[in-house]
């Protein structure tokens, strides 16, 4: 019972996020693309997910079947990178509310405008990491949580420190990605195979 | 104007654009500052973005406020 999502003339993100929705409703799923961006991007979010990932380029689209797979990828490939040389995730850091020192206001914009447009270029990082006052992004009423969902309904995951929403209180209002600690942190940091830090 | 979802106002500064944002969610409009998108300009700057549908509305805060813009155009 294979379920078909036909996401042929849709804009981003719209193919990962119906293709996701289907996901929670069968174990296959057959999503046809008209570019190779949203090939790209649902193929990512489906492995991320657990799935294989058959590509079938055909006259009038772009085919993938995606399957679950047993395991999820995350003991498959996590050792993996390594032994690729550099290869290896894309790890963005955020340690403040705003991008840059100078001016506050400023600052605010602009990371407004940064995390809004790793939604339009390519690549997608693979995980974002919030420490210090950059985990009040995180939480309720914040004002880049729509494009954070987006990314995390793209594949890329999202981590806030935990000790950082302890100590600004804001713990109980998080509203996207995961709680995390310094191991995570520091394991993901060392594991990646660039790390953007803001 | 096209038919596209979203349109997006430029502005002449940024204090502008930041005006016109804090005056339309005033106002109850969804909108939101996005970087200026490349093929409007290469300049580094941010925009506010809106729903089209709504674009009327935002022109008449934008006036009654003296907030000068510099074009509006589809997304």
């Amino acid at each position: 019972m294979t379920k078909l999502v036909d996401c042929r003339g849709l804009a981003c993100p719209q193919p990962v996020i119906q293709t996701k929705k289907a996901m929670a409703e069968g174990e296959t799923v057959t999503t046809i693309v008209d570019n190779d961006t949203a090939k790209m991007n649902v193929s990512r979010m489906a492995g991320k997910e657990g799935y294989a990932v058959e590509v079938e380029e055909k006259d009038d689209g772009i085919y993938l079947h995606l399957t679950k797979a047993g395991a999820l990828p995350e003991q498959t490939t996590a050792p993996a990178p390594p032994t690729e040389g550099r290869v290896g995730p894309t790890v963005v850091l955020i340690p403040s509310e705003g991008m840059g020192r100078g001016d506050d206001e400023l600052g605010g914009i602009l990371i407004r405008s940064f995390l809004h447009t790793l939604n339009e270029v390519e690549p997608l990082p693979d995980t974002i990491v919030f420490v210090n006052a950059g985990v009040k992004l995180t939480v309720e009423d914040s004002l880049v949580l729509e494009d954070l969902q987006f990314l995390e309904q793209r594949g890329v995951e999202i981590l806030a420190c935990g000790t950082c929403l302890g100590h600004f209180g804001l713990k109980a209002k998080m509203a996207i990605g995961e709680i995390s600690n310094m191991y995570t942190i520091a394991e993901t940091l060392l594991g990646a195979g660039k790390v953007v830090a803001l | 104007m096209s038919d596209s979802e979203y349109s997006v106002v430029l502005f002449y500064s940024t204090s502008g654009a930041i005006r016109a944002e804090k005056l339309s969610k005033e106002a109850g409009l969804r909108v939101k500052l996005i970087p200026v998108p490349r093929h409007l300009s290469s300049d580094c700057g941010v925009c506010l973005r809106c729903e089209s549908a709504d674009i009327d509305k935002v022109r008449s805060i934008l006036d009654a406020a003296r907030v000068e813009f510099e074009q509006i155009s589809a997304l």
